[in-house]
């Protein structure tokens, strides 16, 4: 017979505030098995855990359940307290009677009490039934694959190849660089974007650790924590890349021009093309849906157009110097294993479409980043303020924040670092153009960070107009072309009206196309808002769901550079941790099946999320059998299988079947 | 002479009961309100000039403000026009709360007399706007005195007035429903 | 052959008749059969039952509705008003089962029951989506001659989008109503405040001087931007402020201008060859110089 001993934990007033305490102890000494019933302020503490450690060395309990806060957090702590003290470290059942329970119902006390009891009552109900179980070690792949070549993913890679580590990155663009060298300037110290990023960028193309694998994706994810196989397409890009010397020319002679994407449509660029000048690696590809000789080709059977590869003689061009030209070329697949992977794969922006009230149509309403390709050298108009409509100089400018956030019908977050960039815009063309007009219409104005208000403060010096306390509601086009911005101004506490040459929309931030099938192939999970999700917001801020796989950077949620670099860092930080040792342990929470009562049926080999299940012959028949190293606990084959031959150690039948009772008992 | 008052809003009038009751009333959506003030941009009430318009109200129902919105008459001066409703940025569907504030206003009497003018024609009649001589204008439009409404089928009205009977007007008519 | 029930509400039958006459002679003359919706009532205005509650709101409200439904038809109406009221009546029943179901309870004392079965139009999106633009052009007797019309299709026409059936691709860039006018040749172009508020309604009975300056307003700046020779409107509450309204602003000396107004009933009535006399027979504002451009254009 056991010997169950409750430790209930106050967790401080989080707990002991909304759950009477003494009276879910002497419940607890009712519970069958239960030999002992101690409650302490923090059970979490030394002491605390000593109370349970001195009651497993005196011989008086060997089952612990400590009623507290969340496993998540905690239970690693309490298994190497019970550990400890001599007992089998799966010998301890938590019950959440804070985060399920004081912290749901704090409004209502013996609601809260009564649920106390019944959750402690079905942890003593599963710790009866519990057996020993015991960890497994495996090796570890020191190597690490970073998805997603911005200014996050960069910073991760670099830190891990300088420490020694073989580091994969994996870039869907072209080029590396992100969103951030599309950007102009940078808040809060206005240095170049590009100047600061380009010599990185040079950095991890040139590093010996570093192996860039840039307009790739991600296509297929195998086995586990320390050990992924992971096959990358590498499309195809019709230029042999080892030849390519970047020298320009197919950019320059390929007949077919469309929109280009890098300045968001604002101008045009050639089927064959280099993402931007500064572009790493600098190499061309070809653009195939859009180029004549693919296209013809798919019509007619027949290519039409071969100038990038054989140039115009009878006009004296040439055509690809290095002979680089493979219209032949193919999508080629590598599948790398490494130990940990981390997933910085950004943002994007969302377009001015959506909102019908700003007068979309009107080509002078741009969004905030289509204005930082305006201002940059290498945009659109290089960096020339010019009017889209017309190519006149805009004489007064209005920003509209709050565009798409904090908005219930697209994105209730706040986008963070709009405010920062409405000023950011505002101070360069202050300081290039005195005597332009701006003005910020904001809902409030959201500086925190270092040095940000006083970037604020210094802008509005430079005569820059603020409109607080009131979101835009209309944008509308004057028959001569003009915008009349209607706000309002909580100071003056009226409506407000405003005719402007440009209006700039600081539109939302959005996790970038893919992000849910991306965290699918990892098992990662995204939250409410579509962004990849960190396990714990405070404690574990780069982990996922999938154990080994990390992220950093806007993936995880609107963030600016500095952040996005401490949070690439940190991802390194802990994808090293993980890696280096080059062994990791597994929980011994994994099923396993009992082959005798198997059916051969097959229903669990497809829902393993993990691939961790295949057939295989016993006693001359296919049964199933899972590879313990493969599997990650989730339990979904045991709560498949029909002829419950899958046992899920930690949550057998049994266990949850007396939890389930010890619950709904009247 | 006029009575000379300080300018200063005594926070300790907050009513919660109030909200409740305006929340029942239909402003339920009140409590997501952001004070993004985008509604104010364009209300008519705000461009008008009147003292209390469409974020004001929201935010003096969200304090709970009872006095003060129940005496101010501004929320009467409403369009309708409902493009509060259309753009707010949370759904707090502005106009509803408007018409919940109304609601709370005529359980109390605090309303304008043309409310209750339009009530009683609207039972008497059928028609809540019913101006005099459009027998005249009909007639110039060659169109035959009464329009073929439940002012031409007194069956009609009379069924019509069972129904409204049997609504809220019963209790709030300052008139007989007979 | 199309059928469908005719709405009265208050303002169009008492106020301004000569739209119902002009509604009347646009559909028979565009084929469609008017079915009379005997015993109907207010929609009711929004500082009605809607003021009260929505039980009360959507009960009136459903009255009305009843009778086109057991008459088997969709519904036309050339108030603003009533097409919010009445579509944001039936948006409340048919999203919220209780309401409906108290509304019935009620209704079932009359041996009535609301169904939900038929639709309520607006003359725009009726003419726009059921007539068709080109079925509208074969039928004009008189072209509009290039006649420059500045539209107004009204708050009600528009919003709430969600209650309505149909509407404009941008409701914030109202297109539809222009669209007709350039149909039946004349020309309608876009201007800045081509959405705003007229000020009639609640505003212009309870601050009739604040309304009619938010109503100057919005003249001004389409006299500035366009200098029409008329203003459409796509709701009969406009027409009222955009006629009578601006001739109480000439005669309180608060305007120096004045452009003609028509409801777009009227002017499809005409250019269908209504008899002018009575489909303008309430106007305030003088049409002579309207009615000249299009009948000497023929």
């Amino acid at each position: 017979m056991a010997k169950i001993g409750v430790y209930v934990c106050h967790c401080g007033e989080n707990i002991a505030g909304a759950v009477n305490i003494e009276e879910v102890v002497k419940y607890s000494q009712t519970l069958p098995d239960v030999v002992v019933v101690k409650n302490y302020v923090f059970m979490c503490s030394d002491p605390g855990q000593d109370l349970i450690k001195q009651d497993i060395k005196d011989g008086l309990v060997d089952r612990v359940v400590v009623a507290a806060c969340t496993p998540r957090t905690h239970e690693p702590i309490f298994r190497d307290a019970v550990e400890a003290a001599g007992l089998n470290r799966y010998f301890l059942e938590m019950a959440n009677i804070r985060d399920q329970d004081s912290w749901a119902h704090w409004h209502d006390k013996s609601g809260a009490t009564e649920k106390a009891k019944r959750l402690i009552k079905s942890a003593v109900a599963k710790v009866r039934l519990a057996e020993p179980l015991y960890d497994r070690y495996g090796d570890v792949e020191k190597s690490v694959m970073v998805v997603g070549g911005g200014v996050a993913g960069m910073f991760a890679a670099l830190d891990l190849a300088n420490m020694g580590l073989k580091v994969y990155l994996v870039e869907r663009q072209p080029s590396i660089g992100g969103n951030m060298i599309k950007l102009d300037k940078t808040f809060p110290t206005m240095d170049c974007s590009a100047c600061i990023l380009t010599p990185k960028m040079v950095e991890v193309a040139q590093h010996p650790n570093i192996e860039l694998i840039t307009y790739a994706e991600v296509d297929e994810v195998k086995g586990y924590v320390g050990n992924f196989d992971i096959r990358v397409r590498k499309k195809a890009r019709y230029i042999d890349w080892d030849k390519c010397t970047g020298c320009g020319v197919c950019t320059q002679i390929c007949p077919a021009r469309v929109p280009n994407e890098y300045n968001f449509g604002m101008d045009q660029r050639r089927a064959a093309y280099i993402e931007f000048p500064q572009a790493v690696p600098k190499k061309a590809v070809i653009d195939a849906p859009n180029c004549l000789y693919f296209k013809s080709l798919k019509k007619t059977g027949k290519p039409a157009c071969e100038i990038c590869k054989k140039g115009i003689p009878p006009k004296g061009i040439q055509g690809c110097p290095a002979d680089a030209i493979k219209f032949d070329d193919k999508d080629e697949y590598v599948t790398l294993k490494v130990g940990a992977v981390i997933l910085a794969t950004g943002y994007k922006v969302m377009d001015k479409t959506h909102f019908k009230e700003y007068s979309p149509h009107s080509p002078d309403v741009v969004t905030a980043m289509e204005f930082e390709r305006i201002l940059s050298a290498t945009g659109p108009t290089e960096g020339e303020l010019k009017r889209p409509s017309d190519g006149t100089k805009p004489k007064t400018i209005a920003f509209i924040s709050c565009v798409g956030s904090r908005d219930e019908r697209y994105h209730s977050y706040c986008s963070k670092v709009c405010c920062m960039y409405m000023f950011k815009h505002a101070r360069i063309l202050k300081e290039k153009y005195p005597d332009i007009k701006l003005y910020l219409f904001f809902i409030d104005v959201r500086t925190a960070g270092k040095d940000f208000e006083e970037f604020y403060v210094y802008t509005k010096q430079l005569g820059v107009k603020v409109i607080r306390g009131g979101r835009v509601s209309a944008v509308d086009v004057k028959p001569n072309g003009k915008l009349r911005v209607r706000g309002f101004d909580v100071d003056l506490c009226s409506p407000v009206e405003l005719e402007a040459d440009m209006v700039v929309l600081a539109t939302a931030i959005e996790p970038p196309e893919g992000t849910e099938e991306l965290g699918r192939l990892f098992a990662a999970t995204c939250g409410r808002e579509g962004f990849l999700r960190e396990v714990h917001t405070k404690l574990y801020p780069v982990e996922t769901a999938a154990k080994g796989v990390f992220i950093a950077g806007c993936v995880q949620g609107p963030k600016d550079i500095p952040e996005s670099i401490a949070q690439s860092r940190a991802a390194a930080a802990a994808a090293a941790a993980l890696v280096i040792p080059g062994k990791i342990k597994f929980e011994a929470i994994i099923s396993e099946v009992d082959r005798d009562k198997c059916s051969s049926c097959g229903v669990c080999v497809p829902l393993c999320p993990y691939n961790a299940i295949r057939l295989e012959e016993y006693k001359g028949k296919d049964k199933a059998k899972i590879e313990p190293a493969l599997c990650a606990g989730c339990g979904v084959c045991a709560s498949a299988c029909p002829s419950r031959a899958i046992v899920f150690h930690g949550y057998t039948t049994e266990q949850i079947l007396a939890q389930i009772e010890a619950l709904t008992e009247v | 002479m006029e009575e000379v008052t300080v300018n200063v809003i005594d926070l300790n009038q907050c009513d919660e009961d109030f909200i409740k009751q305006l929340i029942e009333l239909g402003a339920e959506e009140l409590k997501e309100c952001i004070q993004c003030g985008k509604c104010a941009s364009t209300c008519p009430m705000a461009l008008a000039g009147l003292e209390f318009f469409i974020k004001r109200i929201i935010h003096a129902a969200t304090l709970g403000l009872r006095d003060i919105l129940i005496e101010d008459p501004s929320v009467w001066a409403c369009q309708s026009c409902n493009r509060c409703v259309e753009i707010c940025p949370m759904d707090v569907k502005p106009y509803e709360i408007i018409q919940a504030v109304r609601r709370a206003a005529v359980r109390v009497e605090a309303c304008p007399a043309s409310t209750y003018e339009g009530l009683r024609n609207l039972y008497r009649f059928g028609h809540a706007v019913f101006p005099k001589g459009f027998e005249e204008r009909r007639k110039k439009a060659g169109l035959p005195e009464k329009p073929p409404t439940a002012l031409s089928f007194d069956e009609l009205r009379k069924k019509y007035q069972e129904v409204l009977k049997q609504t809220i007007l019963e209790e709030i008519a300052p008139f007989p429903l007979d | 052959m199309k059928k469908i029930g005719l709405f009265l509400g208050c303002n169009i039958p008492f106020n301004r008749p000569d739209v119902e006459y002009s509604i009347r002679y646009l559909l028979n003359e565009l084929g469609v059969e008017i079915v009379e919706l005997e015993g109907a009532t207010c929609c009711p205005a929004f500082g009605s039952m809607p003021s009260l509650d929505v039980v009360g709101w959507a009960t009136a409200s459903a009255w009305n509705l009843t009778i086109a439904e057991e008459k088997g038809v969709d519904i036309i109406t050339g108030c603003g008003s009533c097409y919010g009221s009445l579509n944001e009546a039936k948006y409340h029943m048919d999203k919220h089962p209780e309401i409906k179901e108290q509304v019935n309870k009620i209704l079932s004392t009359v041996g009535k029951e609301y169904k939900g079965t038929s639709k309520v139009w607006n003359v725009i999106n009726y003419l726009y989506e059921e007539i068709g633009l080109d079925n509208l052009k074969a039928k004009i007797k008189y072209n509009l001659n290039g006649l420059k019309c500045a539209v107004q299709t009204g708050c009600h026409n528009l919003w709430p989008s969600k209650a309505y059936p149909t509407n404009e691709d941008n409701t914030f860039n109202p297109t539809r109503m222009r669209e007709i006018c350039e149909a039946l040749g004349g020309v309608a172009p876009h201007y800045s405040t081509i959405t705003d508020c007229c000020g009639m309604g609640a505003l212009r009975s309870q601050a009739s001087a604040k309304s009619l300056a938010l109503f100057k307003k919005k003249l001004d700046v389409i006299k500035e931007e366009i200098d029409p020779d008329v203003c459409i409107t796509g709701c009969n509450s406009c027409l009222m402020q955009f006629d009578a309204g601006q001739a109480l602003l000439i005669e309180q000396k608060k305007l120096n201008y004045k452009i003609p107004a028509l409801h777009i009933a009227q002017l499809v009535a005409i250019a269908l060859g209504a008899d002018v006399e009575k489909a303008t027979a309430l106007a305030t504002i003088p049409l002579n110089g309207v009615i000249t451009k299009i009948k000497g254009g023929n």
